[in-house]
């Protein structure tokens, strides 16, 4: 039974990283971040060297800005830990996880939520969603309230909608993907529960995972094509 | 023509029909043997008690069923329960049970038992002997014991058959053979519901080369006098005649008064139900030492305590096929409720009212369920800094009068030790460490005869003094060497002693060396009662039970025992014996220091997380309203 559980998840999470990555590929090439985009080996690598300068601090940045994308870096590094070592030993070596790879599991995932905490407080005002998000709701809005105005406009946005949604996506996600594997670390949960806590901790983990590749996908898009 | 003809039809009817109710004949016989049922091997569905007032029948001069047994007899025999009982019950089926059939190579040995362990002190020996093929155990034979010896040396803890009903190979052995009788199966020795069965009379019995009489003399009827092992080679036990030596008294039976009613026949109080305490006679154990507690003190496993029996789980029909209760029995077991009484089998079914599975263990992640077996928490003593010593009533014939009851006495069993069994789970088990005389050929250690170890070196080793208490001979490495001198005089191939784990040889320059071996290996057996209640479950208080720096379920000290003095202080790690890394196993136990704070820290980061989803929610909810009612 448990292993006909473990190869469900296995199989729907392969189904969902390789769906994720062909989305991402599709949308590379048909809606390319920059006019004129070249693919030759120079133009990639290029790219690939310009995405790992827009893992330095820049100049410009107030020491605000600075520790927001410190804290973001080192929440990258710590997705990135947290999702080789929870997923490689199930997709790939095919078993729980456990040994070496749990204990830095553990050890990552305290950092990795004080650094959606600290992520959650300083980016929420900038990922609000406005009306200038959805131009078609606020046509909706404006003739169900019979209501116009005009000279509103945000245009002082630093995200886009993608990368709102994700944001928000990753806060909300984080709450059960948190809250089901320290609840069952409780003496409050019966072993049918810890089944069911620790199947809400890895699902909710892959669906996780997802956005956040999503999200991280959209911020280097934004990125460069500014 | 017509003689041509005649002959060819009588032919054709020797040929086709004549034989046809030859073959008929010849499958009702087999039928008789082998399918037909008795009267006992069926139950009609009744639950009421069977009363078992029936005529009593011994084993006559040929091994046949004799006379009825009756009060007027002028010889009185005692009664056979091969012949009585069989009247009514399978004796061949029976006698297939897990109880009688170590002998038969054919039946699986299933998981690793406890061995029958041959003592000898005086020479340094304990050594794990089993029919039965259980890795590391060795039969008897091996260390020179016939079947009649080993059935005088441990047939006083079995009910019987087995060895003891087998026929011995050795021709010397024979005339012993017609007077002692052989050890059949003692129903009474579990299904005798009078409190006056006396397994311990059973025993004195069996010591006494009493065979024959041995069943009746446990029951509560009957009295069994004289020694069969006193008896010349010429004696006749259904033709007694007088000894010339008066203090020899040749073995007898006296039924007592009442015991036959008017047609001589016998009431047996038999149950099928069998008490607890009939178990017990062979499967009690003791904790040694300052570590345990007296039996008056001690507590009983929580399923007994809780009304069932043990043979509400160790179960069986008419084939003795007895339950055992391990996880995966059910592979190898012909029983079919083999799968549904193991510990999982009741607990995740609520069977016999077990508390289910799925609303206990609360806070216990389930990758214990797959990293350890039910008993590693539940049964057994708890883990400790240093293994106990621990007594068992087939090792140390508990029950038995006139035994020795120091707690240093051999054989010196270990427990609890947490070790990983061979479906990868960690179990608690007892253990001994093999002490031997042996002979290396081609790799493999075999024992040498345990007549020739003390005919050549019991001179050698009586330098040292035996102690009263039963515990070993100190012995050191000079009496190793120079017993191995003396032994590989008398033997071929090299001549090796196993002991702590050990293998001491002498090298090409004659110099003792101690290597590693298989056969050195302690001899471990799963431990599956005494369980304990979820309250006094390991865990219970908190993960450091088990998941500290210092915990004994991974860093206790399992107790090195050898007769040799050096050996006698060392002790070995549990985590060796769970083929775990020492270093993450260390790891592991000490990230749970940071257990708490991970704790706060998420439980904090939740909140922030939640308060800003509840201040942003709010402030789209007022946002949402504004516009719905035009003032945005």
């Amino acid at each position: 039974m448990a292993d006909d559980m473990n190869n469900m998840f296995r199989m729907i999470s392969i189904i969902s990283f390789v769906a994720t990555i062909l989305v991402i590929g599709i949308c590379c090439v048909a809606f390319p971040c920059c006019k004129e985009c070249r693919w030759g080996p120079l133009a990639i690598l290029r790219r690939i060297i310009r995405v790992f300068t827009m893992l330095l601090l820049e100049q410009k940045l107030s020491p605000v800005g600075a520790l927001r994308k410190l804290v973001y870096l080192l929440a990258l590094l710590c997705f990135l830990v947290l999702a080789i070592t929870s997923f490689y030993p199930v997709l790939v070596l095919k078993e729980p996880i456990h040994g070496y790879w749990l204990i830095l599991h553990a050890t990552f995932a305290p950092v990795f939520a004080i650094c959606l905490a600290v992520l959650a407080v300083m980016w929420a005002g900038n990922c609000r969603f406005n009306k200038s998000d959805w131009p078609w709701l606020k046509r909706i809005l404006e003739r169900v309230t019979l209501t116009k105005r005009a000279g509103e406009e945000f245009s002082n946005e630093c995200f886009g909608l993608g990368q709102k949604i994700t944001f928000w996506l990753i806060v909300v996600l984080a709450l059960p993907l948190i809250l089901s594997i320290i609840s069952s670390m409780f003496v409050l949960f019966g072993t049918h529960w810890q089944e069911l806590l620790l199947d809400i901790h890895r699902y909710t983990a892959l669906v996780f995972a997802i956005v956040a590749i999503l999200h991280i996908y959209l911020m280097i898009r934004a990125k460069m094509g500014e | 023509m017509k003689k041509g003809l005649i002959v060819t039809v009588i032919l054709v009817w020797a040929v086709f029909v004549w034989p046809a109710p030859t073959v008929c004949f010849a499958n009702e016989v087999v039928g008789a043997d082998t399918d037909e049922k008795l009267l006992g091997d069926e139950s009609d569905g009744s639950r009421a008690i069977f009363i078992h007032l029936i005529p009593m029948y011994p084993e006559n001069e040929d091994g046949k069923k004799g006379f009825k047994i009756t009060s007027d007899d002028e010889v009185l025999l005692p009664f056979s329960t091969r012949w009585t009982c069989e009247a009514c019950h399978s004796y061949a089926a029976i006698s297939k049970g897990w109880h009688f059939n170590a002998v038969d190579s054919n039946v699986a040995p299933g998981r690793l038992g406890q061995p029958w362990i041959l003592v000898d002190a005086s020479i340094g020996t304990q050594i794990p002997l089993s029919y039965r093929p259980w890795p590391q155990t060795f039969k008897p034979e091996q260390v020179g014991l016939t079947l009649r010896q080993f059935t005088k040396l441990f047939g006083r803890h079995t009910p019987g058959s087995g060895a003891g009903e087998l026929e011995s190979r050795d021709p010397d052995e024979f005339t012993r053979e017609l007077i002692s009788g052989k050890l059949e199966i003692n129903c009474l020795a579990c299904h005798n519901a009078d409190p006056a069965q006396d397994q311990g009379e059973y025993a004195i019995q069996i010591a006494r080369e009493n065979f024959r009489w041995a069943a009746a003399a446990s029951c509560e009827f009957a009295c069994v006098n004289g020694s069969a092992i006193d008896m010349p080679d010429t004696y006749d036990p259904f033709m007694p005649m007088p000894l010339d030596d008066p203090k020899k008294v040749p073995p007898s039976v006296r039924y007592r008064e009442n015991t036959f009613d008017q047609d001589n026949w016998v009431f047996f109080d038999i149950t099928r139900k069998v008490a607890n305490e009939r178990c017990y006679f062979c499967h009690s154990d003791l904790d040694v030492g300052s570590n345990g507690p007296e039996r008056w003190a001690a507590d009983e496993d929580m399923h007994l305590m809780a009304g069932l029996r043990c043979v509400d789980c160790h179960r069986n029909g008419v084939e003795h096929n007895i339950i055992r209760g391990y996880e995966g029995e059910e592979f190898i077991s012909a029983n079919p409720l083999a799968t549904t009484s193991s510990c999982e089998g009741c607990h995740t079914t609520g069977r016999l009212g077990a508390p289910l599975l799925k609303h206990s263990h609360a806070g216990m992640p389930p990758v214990h369920f797959d990293k350890l077996s039910c008993t590693a928490c539940h049964s057994g003593p708890w883990p400790r800094e240093k293994t106990g010593l621990t007594k068992t009533s087939r090792a140390h014939s508990l029950g038995i009068a006139g035994i020795n009851k120091s707690p240093e006495v051999l054989p010196h069993i270990l427990y609890p030790v947490f070790a990983k069994q061979s479906n990868g789970k960690i179990t608690p088990y007892k253990m001994f460490w093999p002490a031997f005389w042996g002979t290396v050929k081609e790799g493999k250690v075999t024992p040498i005869n345990l007549e020739v170890v003390r005919e050549t070196i019991g001179i050698i080793l009586a330098k040292q003094k035996l102690p009263r208490s039963g515990d070993w001979r100190i012995l050191t490495t000079e009496h190793i060497a120079e017993a191995l001198d003396s032994l590989q005089k008398k033997i071929e191939g090299k001549a090796v002693y196993i002991s702590g784990g050990k293998l001491y040889k002498k090298d090409d320059k004659g110099k003792l060396v101690t290597a590693e071996h298989d056969a050195a290996k302690p001899y471990l057996w799963p431990i599956a009662h005494n369980v304990r209640p979820a309250a006094q479950s390991l865990g219970i208080r908190r993960c450091e039970d088990c998941h500290a720096t210092d915990a004994p379920f991974f860093f206790g000290a399992v107790a090195v025992d050898s007769p040799i003095a050096e050996e006698r202080a060392t002790s070995k790690e549990m985590i060796e014996f769970q083929e775990s890394n020492r270093f993450y196993t260390w790891a592991f136990a000490f990230s749970f220091v940071f257990r708490p704070w991970l704790k706060i820290v998420a439980l904090s980061c939740c909140g922030i997380l939640a308060g800003v989803l509840l201040l942003y929610a709010l402030r789209a909810l007022a946002c949402i309203v504004e516009l719905l009612t035009g003032r945005g």
